[in-house]
């Protein structure tokens, strides 16, 4: 059945060449004790409507795909990478050693690497087995990992004392910027390979032209001293960015990082898990608001409208291409 | 008054009923009360107990088909009673149900949860049922992994956890609720594991958990510093699940109410009663002992070099009182019970036998340590099922800006709280069940709880507030604070003035600035030396926290670092030894069983 439920959301949706993803559970209203509400994978369909898509589960913090295989997710779930194939059959990848998945990312020649709370952990063989390559860094807690697009050797790590970067796909670390800051996330531009863009807890946003080997505090940083949370490239704007965070809404920046904006017009409240935005329509944004709902703009966060999934905490968002749509 | 009489000689009877019955009449009577439910209302202990009865089989067949074919939650809490009514089958269910019960382990995911608890059910729950369908793929299974696997990752996990557990204490330390969550699964895997190691295992696991709460059992309570107790529990000290595993295993204290839980699970798979030596363990209380434990720290993710932190727990027993604590500071998250003195009491159901102090602490930095929530949302995801977390008025919990110190019956707490930290003050929780209360003008509180004498000495000034429910709260709004208390037995005091006399004349120095630091001369004539954030000192010698055993005391030996385990009581050793998976019990000299003090 769930099978089934997987394969017509994925039918419903395919005339689009991307699919909006939600990680996320419905909490409000929930009470201890209850039966889990709504929780997991949602996938947004053409119509509008949202599937809870396989399994509820109640933690999932990030997902992945290899490039050129965005029928296969990898999420990273609070008991593990969960492997979804394109029939929509889950299998765990990962063992009793590691737990409560903080991020996940996906490389050339199937690389795949995740962040727990004791480290970081890379797999050369498509999840089937792992290397642990927290080794040298000093606080393991895994929060955000992404692999650069372009070079597979180089990963860039979030930790509790910053972020590190290492050219050997994590045999060695060295310090990137941030230190002291506890990392939230950290993204590549998907259009400029050297540009990266890292978001901390209280030390605001930080930012990379050198391939993530060097991160610097942006000047002016409206969000230092709160929690950002997500980071969000436009694909179709290679100068566009969103990051979100508590207290702070939505900020966007117009000039590739060094500048932002406060655009929370129409949301409920300041307090926003992700943001993404939509590779197929220029300007549309989306954000996850606390406990509120999913909420959308056409106007790349100008003006914001309800958009689905009232009740819930979702962490993270993204848009997952299409089998033979966009790559 | 009759009435009231007669509930008395009621319970009293009953009291001596259970020391009375023995085990295996215990045993039986919890799973008839369980199985003595209407069939409409029927869950999932209820059908396991029917099951082991042999009774009522068809409807509870029937109920269990409607809930296994309607919407499935509780995680590892759904699948520990799958588990035991897949195992106490026996040939009473209908194919079909087995067949329903074998799809429900794929139609529904249960989380693995992210407590040791949470895990030990959920890996034993997952070893015994890939046991029971070994030649299961992938496929069949909600996690994707086969039977074969999901076996081999269970057994990993629970091995990985008896040695670490047995060479650096438990995690989840002497917690007055979690111990059901483990002897429940031990008992599984001791009754049902096909493989003799793991049964082995198991059933010297039950006997070491079972042995850790004998020691500190006061007539069934479980008494002292707790790594997890609640809310309820922190002050009506009996209404623990180790209370109903007291009355289970040892006829102590109340029995359990009808469907107690995790006991009746324990029953129901046969978990064994403990060895002659334990009973006495738990019950001997003729001299007053003192015993020492060292534990670990939950698992710490953030803000820590180590994974887990050693926890310093000493705790001293009379057959009237138990004074108990650990060394301060946070060492587990939110429901930590750092210290107390509890007293005896003949009904303890429904009394609040206990004293204590703390500083209601709440903050992220122990919330992220511990877990992995966000900064902005993490108080709120506790206080939604931990109601009194972010609450002024709370007496549960640790804080990182209190340290403490015992020297048998007396203890010192001393409380350093920065400026700007949330409720900056201390809380000490003063029961509705003392007797002969008085605020002495030495400075001194002195009360009566049972027939414990307590001494409680505030370090600053305070004023009292009522507490709902009963009782009242000292509440001392100074950052640099303490409490001294110095308990002791009735028959050692006749009278509230005899024991004035004695508390006046014991000698008291202390000062709060810069940084709290007293010296006092106990009741017991030993000198207590503290001074925040150093070691203390008792007549002279610094505690030993190096050399701190894993057990230690007249009845439980262990050095830390080794699993194992010696048992000692009158002419009588037992010794679990896990590195060989060995139980040796051997007569023995009668040992001396005088009470020891850290230093001796």
């Amino acid at each position: 059945m769930r099978v089934l439920v997987w394969i017509a959301a994925l039918a419903v949706c395919a005339h689009a060449e991307h699919r909006l993803h939600a990680l996320g559970v419905t909490t409000k209203g929930w009470v201890v004790g209850a039966a889990l509400l709504p929780g997991g994978v949602f996938i947004r369909q053409s119509s509008g409507e949202w599937v809870n898509a396989g399994y509820r589960h109640p933690l999932m913090t990030a997902l992945a795909w290899l490039p050129g295989e965005p029928e296969t997710l990898y999420v990273a779930a609070g008991d593990g990478v969960i492997r979804i194939d394109a029939a929509g059959r889950w299998r765990v990848l990962t063992d009793e050693t590691v737990t409560e998945l903080q991020d996940i990312s996906a490389g050339p020649g199937g690389i795949i690497a995740f962040g727990h709370t004791a480290g970081f952990r890379i797999s050369e063989d498509r999840g089937q087995s792992w290397r642990e390559i927290a080794a040298g860094l000093p606080r393991r807690y895994g929060k955000a990992i992404r692999i650069d697009r372009t070079n597979p050797d180089r990963i860039v790590v979030g930790t509790e004392t910053g972020f590190y970067v290492s050219s050997d796909r994590g045999r060695a670390w060295r310090l990137a910027g941030a230190a002291g800051f506890q990392a939230m996330r950290v993204e590549q531009s998907p259009h400029e390979a050297r540009l990266w863009l890292a978001v901390t807890q209280k030390g605001g946003v930080f930012r990379s032209t050198d391939g993530g080997l060097t991160f610097e505090a942006t000047p002016r940083d409206p969000a230092a001293g709160r929690n950002l949370y997500d980071i969000a490239f436009d694909p179709t704007d290679a100068r566009r960015i969103a990051v979100c965070g508590w207290g702070l809404g939505v900020l966007v920046s117009e000039d590739g990082g060094l500048t932002w904006e406060a655009r929370h017009r129409g949301l409920p409240r300041l307090d926003v898990w992700s943001v993404a935005f939509d590779p197929d329509r220029p300007g549309r944004l989306y954000a996850s608001v606390h406990e509120e709902a999913l909420y959308v703009s056409e106007d790349a966060g100008r003006t914001w409208r309800v958009e689905g999934l009232p009740g819930s905490i979702v962490l993270k968002m993204a848009f997952v291409p299409v089998r033979g749509g966009a790559r | 008054m009759r009435r009231a009489a007669a509930a008395v000689l009621a319970l009293c009877l009953a009291a001596q009923s259970a020391l009375a019955q023995g085990y295996e009449e215990r045993r039986r009577r919890l799973i008839e009360k369980t199985a003595r439910v209407a069939d409409d209302r029927l869950g999932y202990g209820h059908i396991a107990a029917r099951l082991w009865l042999r009774e009522g089989v068809p409807a509870a067949e029937r109920r269990l088909r409607e809930l296994l074919e309607g919407d499935i939650s509780g995680d590892m809490f759904w699948m520990f009673p799958m588990t035991a009514i897949s195992y106490l089958d026996r040939g009473q269910l209908s194919d079909a149900t087995r067949a329903l019960i074998q799809r429900s382990w794929k139609r529904y995911y249960p989380f693995r949860g992210d407590t040791e608890n949470h895990w030990l059910l959920y890996y034993t729950s997952m070893y015994l049922m890939a046991q029971k369908w070994p030649e299961l793929g992938g496929e069949a299974w909600f996690n994707g992994k086969s039977s074969k696997e999901n076996m081999e990752e269970a057994r990993r996990w629970i091995e990985g956890w008896v040695r670490l557990t047995t060479t650096r204490g438990q995690g989840e330390y002497d917690c007055t609720h979690y111990i059901g969550v483990y002897l429940l699964p031990l008992s599984y895997l001791a009754a049902w594991a096909e493989d003799p190691r793991i049964r082995k295992q198991a059933s010297m696991m039950i006997e070491w958990v079972t042995a850790d709460f004998a020691a500190e059992s006061l007539d069934g309570i479980y008494v002292g510093a707790h790594a997890r107790t609640d809310d309820r529990q922190v002050v009506e000290k009996a209404a623990g699940v180790s209370s109903d595993f007291a009355w289970l295993l040892f006829g102590q204290g109340r029995e359990t109410p009808p469907y107690g839980g995790y006991a009746v699970f324990y029953a129901m798979a046969d978990g064994p009663e403990p060895p002659e030596i334990l009973r006495r363990i738990a019950t001997d209380r003729s001299r007053p002992y003192t015993h020492f434990e060292k534990k670990r720290t939950r698992n710490r993710w953030r803000f820590h070099d180590e994974l887990h932190g050693p926890v310093y727990k000493t705790t001293y027993m009379t057959k009237d009182y138990a004074v108990s604590s650990d060394q301060g500071g946070v060492l587990q998250p939110v429901q930590q019970h750092s210290w107390d003195v509890t007293w005896r009491l003949d009904h303890p159901e429904g009394r609040h036998n206990t004293l204590f102090s703390l500083h209601p602490y709440s903050g992220m930095t122990e919330l992220e340590a511990y877990f992995t929530f966000s900064p902005d949302f993490g108080t709120e995801a506790v206080y939604r099922s931990k109601v009194t977390y972010d609450s002024p008025d709370k007496l549960l919990g640790g804080s990182p800006y209190e340290r403490i110190a015992q020297s048998e019956d007396a203890v010192v707490a001393l409380y350093d709280i920065p400026a700007g930290t949330r409720f900056p003050h201390i809380n000490g929780f003063f029961s509705k069940d003392l007797e002969e209360f008085e605020e002495d003008s030495s400075g001194w509180i002195l009360c009566r709880g049972g027939r414990a004498w307590i001494a409680y000495r505030p370090l600053a000034p305070y004023v009292w507030k009522p507490i709902e429910g009963g009782g009242r709260r000292l509440f001392s709004p100074y950052l640099k604070n303490g409490t001294v208390v110095q308990a002791a037995s009735a028959d050692e005091f006749p009278t509230l003035e005899a024991f004035r006399k004695a508390i006046r004349a014991l000698k008291l120095e202390f000062r709060l600035e810069p940084k709290p630091r007293v010296t006092f001369r106990t009741l017991r004539g030993r000198t207590l030396e503290f001074a925040y954030g150093e070691t203390p000192r008792i007549d002279g010698r610094p505690l030993d926290y190096a050399g701190w055993p894993a057990f230690g005391g007249p009845f439980l030996n262990a050095k830390a670092g080794e699993p194992r385990l010696v048992m000692t009581h009158g002419g009588v050793r037992r010794i679990l030894d896990f590195r060989t998976l060995t139980v040796l019990e051997e007569k023995i000299p009668a040992p001396k069983q005088a009470g020891r003090t850290q230093g001796d």
